[in-house]
């Protein structure tokens, strides 16, 4: 078994525990403060994952510029890898609040809120470059391009992370790294860090193993292209 | 108790989902794996060269 899948592997046991202590062991919280409190749990599943997508953009960021800067083929791999994670991260982010809007708020999505569009421009913008990508055929010019918009798109990323301390529409304000003791209890921030912990391993798990699938992908080329230029 | 009977299915939904995408990229690597080994096989081509087709492609 190779290194990236035994992280998946570890990451996706640690996600298990994590929604299985998130159901039957994290304490409720107040039915006073909460429109729906089953619905709050869900916050095990996409704060983790947000973070996730932080560190998967971050991957994207720094894979577009070692391609745009560098011309490095382990840099092009690394955004294709980042671009990956962060679709699918954003995606499970995106949806786990619109669950959670949808029981909480009673609406999914609130296009007034700054956190919310944000959040949902950069996870488009992974859309577009894995979308995009995949429908171009691969060359210096579309690569250029494809990194260009992962490397401009970062952009997003601070402002998504400022945008709960800046302007508190509808998503919630930070409940940790907020600079006090947070509003979330020990137990609450026990389940919180192994959720995080458990998605880190396994986003860096997919990213490795889709690392090595592209260098698969581009040795496999390479070789059909030797092979038929030799017949 | 039947929110908690939805969160239970959302997270379960979001698990097969994830549990989905792992196997998707797992069983891709295993079949290119041996999509290559049997090329290199065909071509005669050790696992040596391996290192430096980056140099090749950014030569290309």
């Amino acid at each position: 078994m190779k290194w990236g899948e035994m992280l998946l592997l570890l990451g996706f046991t640690g996600i298990g525990s994590t929604l299985l202590l998130a159901l039957l062991w994290a304490p409720s919280v107040s039915l006073d403060a909460f429109e729906s409190p089953a619905a709050q749990r869900i916050f095990y599943w996409h704060v983790p994952a947000a973070w996730a997508a932080f560190i998967a953009f971050g991957a994207l960021f720094i894979g577009s510029a070692g391609w745009l800067f560098r011309r490095s083929e382990w840099a092009w791999r690394l955004h294709v890898a980042g671009s990956e994670a962060g679709l699918a991260t954003g995606l499970m982010t995106v949806w786990s609040g619109c669950v959670w809007g949808a029981a909480e708020w009673g609406t999914p999505w609130d296009w007034t809120d700054v956190r919310l569009n944000t959040f949902g421009l950069l996870t488009l913008l992974a859309v577009y470059v894995v979308l995009g990508r995949n429908s171009q055929p691969d060359g210096v010019e579309s690569r250029d391009t494809f990194a260009a918009f992962g490397l401009y798109g970062f952009v997003l990323v601070p402002v998504t992370y400022i945008a709960t301390r800046i302007w508190t529409i509808r998503h919630p304000g930070p409940v940790v790294a907020t600079g006090d003791e947070g509003s979330i209890n020990g137990d609450m921030g026990l389940v919180l860090l192994l959720g995080a912990i458990s998605f880190t391993v396994f986003i860096i798990g997919h990213m490795l193993t889709s690392m090595r699938l592209t260098a698969l992908e581009q040795r496999l080329s390479n070789l059909q292209g030797q092979h038929d230029g030799g017949i | 108790m039947e929110g908690m009977t939805y969160l239970a299915v959302a997270y379960l939904g979001m698990l097969v989902a994830i549990a989905l995408w792992t196997w998707t990229v797992v069983q891709r690597s295993r079949r290119l794996d041996q999509r290559l080994h049997a090329l290199e096989g065909v071509a005669g081509v050790d696992d040596q060269p391996r290192k430096s087709d980056d140099e090749a492609e950014h030569k290309a």
